[in-house]
């Protein structure tokens, strides 16, 4: 059997663990991702429709679309830091390359995105919106957001073991980030001269894709998926080369 | 295609092997040459960057580092289809060592090459995820062990078999006893064909049929060509499974040899270390009585201040008869600075063969507390010896068995003699009642 195969066994058995594992012993259980959005989405609604109206048509529709992602973004960011630490025995485990649990993470997280997205037809539907062809695209931005996260979980999950700040640092930059990327918002809200930060943020440029392709029914702005697509990468290089440097130390220190 | 640990850093779960004539060594399945390790412990170590830029800003560099060799030009090679015991008293480098071949972590020199998949006992049944069902952790333990998710099926029957939890499987582990769970954790590992297992203090899997069990499945996994590699203290059992023994000492490779010769040079060490202390602590205790046959060494910083041997009616006594009771009972002082200790009491033939022996790991945990003064009775219900002389030695060690405080060896004689008295037609060690029939069968 080889190699390649056989890590894709694992990526995908872990991955299926961890998504049943969340919900084991809950009532509502597979209903909890798709729930959790809706709440958020009513949030929204409620804040940006009526108390200070933003004036986007379709609202739900259009923020949904965006909030999906950067859960699955969050979500993951959040929980690097214990990636190595928490999964412990597995890192210990001969046979076992421990930069797999970042893909498993990503994996387990845009499973839960996936589970929620046809609530978008739904919305569209009653907005009176059709789906494209454009959702074809929809497998890129994703594999993008997908190098992002892993790229950045493997930096978190690396430092977090010698320095539990990262974490702390982790979290905040998150919570900075979500205003920074235009999920509740629009872009054309925002005027040019402030356009700067959206350009170098690879989320907005990644959320600004999957709405163009989901909400619009357009071609994303390819200009701004490439510039997502190129700090991915680096992120990813980063994240991987710290992964590489510091990954003996992580066992001694384990 | 070699692996090491120098040369490529990241393992893949893939299962490689070194092409036939590609060197001389292809019966190998491990090699570690000249592996050291240093451990720096530091001292006020930043956990935080908060501390680090403090203390930085301070001008103070990282705490001086205490430095600890764990391993030292340490070299070893397994063969296939050998197996190979490592002993050493705690802190001589034993799981540093199993670590490192497990690949987690670097050796600061040397390097470490093996050919093939490794099963590991280590840490057994880590891995486990409690929330699922036996099924499923037996199923992402086996892609962990190697195996693709199909094979993991068609083999699943057997482990759970073997494990004899076909009842259970389909339950969540946290509901398991630790038993159970240690059953399925041993079958899992087992049963996915690896082509070394590394091995460490095994065998405290379930009771005793269970561990026998084990050790049959050990066995035929010899037999089939592949190699073990196991760290135990259990002496007998590594006499019992090694071809070879490697002594440990203080991250050095003292000998290595046969077993019996390896353990030979392991009670050496005991007795060095023993040495050693007792010339740094000087004698506590002095010995009360001379010593009338046997040997009696130990730091005596807790001492045998008396030994006797008592039979059914506790009249003290050195004959008892066959199948009678024998109570062997020691009383000890001991200095302020021993908190515990392990008791250890054997009978041996004249030969120096020894016939039964049993310990107490910890008398703090068996009787809640240490007087400083106190006896210690082992009482054995029915002694089945042949009728001989015996010789009865105690010990008192430090609960890591790591040196001796007191040992009588063979100081104490025993007459085992059968009811008349007299010695009957029977030899050997256990004494079991013969009982003669002669027939003449009809002829064909």
């Amino acid at each position: 059997m080889s190699a390649t195969s056989h890590q894709f066994d694992l990526i995908i058995n872990l991955a299926r663990r961890n998504f049943f594992l969340q919900f084991r012993g809950s009532l509502l259980g597979l209903l909890w991702p798709l729930l959790l959005p809706i709440i958020q989405l009513m949030v929204f609604v409620f804040l940006f429709q009526r108390v200070v109206p933003l004036g986007i048509e379709n609202y739900p529709a259009f923020v949904y679309t965006a909030l999906l992602p950067w859960n699955w973004f969050s979500v993951s960011v959040l929980s690097a830091g214990n990636l190595f630490l928490a999964h412990r025995d597995l890192v210990r485990r001969p046979n076992f390359t421990p930069s797999t649990l970042a893909v498993v993470s990503a994996l387990t997280n845009l499973l839960t995105y996936l589970v929620a997205l046809p609530i978008v037809l739904v919305l569209l539907a009653i907005s009176g919106r059709a789906i494209t062809w454009t959702v074809l695209l929809l497998p890129l931005i994703m594999f993008i957001q997908a190098i992002l996260i892993v790229g950045i979980s493997l930096f978190i999950a690396t430092w977090n073991v010698f320095y539990r700040d990262v974490q702390h640092i982790a979290s905040v930059a998150v919570m900075l980030l979500f205003y920074l990327t235009p999920v509740f918002y629009s872009l054309n809200n925002v005027r040019r001269e402030y356009r700067v930060p959206f350009t170098l943020n690879p989320m907005a440029g990644l959320v600004q894709a999957y709405r163009a392709v989901l909400y619009d029914g357009a071609v994303p702005d390819w200009d701004g998926l490439f510039v997502a697509g190129i700090i991915a990468i680096a992120a990813f290089g980063i994240g991987y080369l710290s992964y590489r440097r510091e990954i003996q130390e992580v066992y001694d220190f384990l | 295609m070699a692996i090491s640990h120098t040369d490529a850093k990241f393992r893949k779960s893939t299962i490689f092997y070194r092409a036939a004539g590609e060197n001389k060594k292809v019966n190998l399945v491990l090699e570690v040459q000249g592996v050291s390790k240093l451990f720096r412990v530091q001292r006020n170590r930043p956990a935080t960057l908060k501390e680090l830029f403090i203390q930085r800003l301070n001008g103070r560099h990282p705490a001086a580092a205490v430095e600890h060799w764990a391993l030292r030009e340490v070299s070893i090679s397994l063969e296939k289809g050998h197996s190979l015991g490592i002993i050493g008293h705690n802190g001589a480098g034993k799981s540093t060592l199993l670590r490192l071949i497990c690949g987690l972590g670097r050796p600061t020199t040397g390097k470490i090459q093996y050919w093939g998949q490794i099963g590991s006992l280590l840490e057994l049944g880590s891995g486990f995820q409690p929330e699922m069902t036996g099924r499923e952790n037996l199923l992402t333990g086996g892609i962990l062990g190697g195996l693709s998710r199909r094979d993991v099926e068609a083999i699943q029957d057997d482990i759970i078999a073997f494990a004899e939890l076909e009842e259970f499987i389909d339950q969540a582990v946290r509901t398991y006893s630790s038993g159970m769970y240690l059953r399925l954790a041993f079958a899992t590992v087992t049963h996915f064909d690896p082509d070394f297992l590394i091995i460490d203090e095994l065998l405290a899997v379930g009771d005793s049929r269970f561990q026998q069990k084990c050790l049959d499945r050990l066995k035929s996994f010899r037999r089939a060509g592949k190699s073990l590699l196991i760290v135990s203290h259990d002496l007998d059992q590594i006499r019992a499974s090694c071809d070879e023994v490697l002594v440990l000492e203080e991250g050095r490779v003292l000998m290595r040899g046969d077993p019996e010769s390896a353990i030979r040079s392991y009670y050496d060490v005991m007795r060095q270390r023993t040495e050693k202390r007792q010339a740094q602590i000087g004698v506590p205790h002095q010995f009360t009585a001379p010593i009338q046959q046997g040997s009696r060494y130990g730091t005596q910083e807790a001492s045998i201040t008396a030994v006797r041997l008592l039979d059914g009616e506790d009249r003290m006594t050195d004959h008892i008869y066959v199948g009678s009771p024998l109570t062997i009972e020691l009383e000890y002082l001991r200095l302020n600075t021993v908190s515990d200790m392990a008791c250890l009491v054997g009978i041996f033939n004249e030969n120096y063969t020894k016939c039964f022996e049993t310990f107490i790991p910890s008398i703090q945990k068996a009787s809640g507390e240490l007087p400083a003064r106190g006896s210690i009775r082992c009482r054995l219900p029915e002694v089945s010896l042949v009728p001989a002389r015996y010789s009865v030695s105690v010990g008192l060690f430090p609960p890591d068995w790591s040196f001796v405080y007191d040992h009588h060896g063979h100081m104490h004689t025993l007459h085992v003699m059968n009811e008349s008295g007299i010695h009957a037609d029977v030899s050997g060690i256990l004494m079991v009642r013969p009982d003669w029939a002669v027939r003449p069968l009809d002829p064909p």
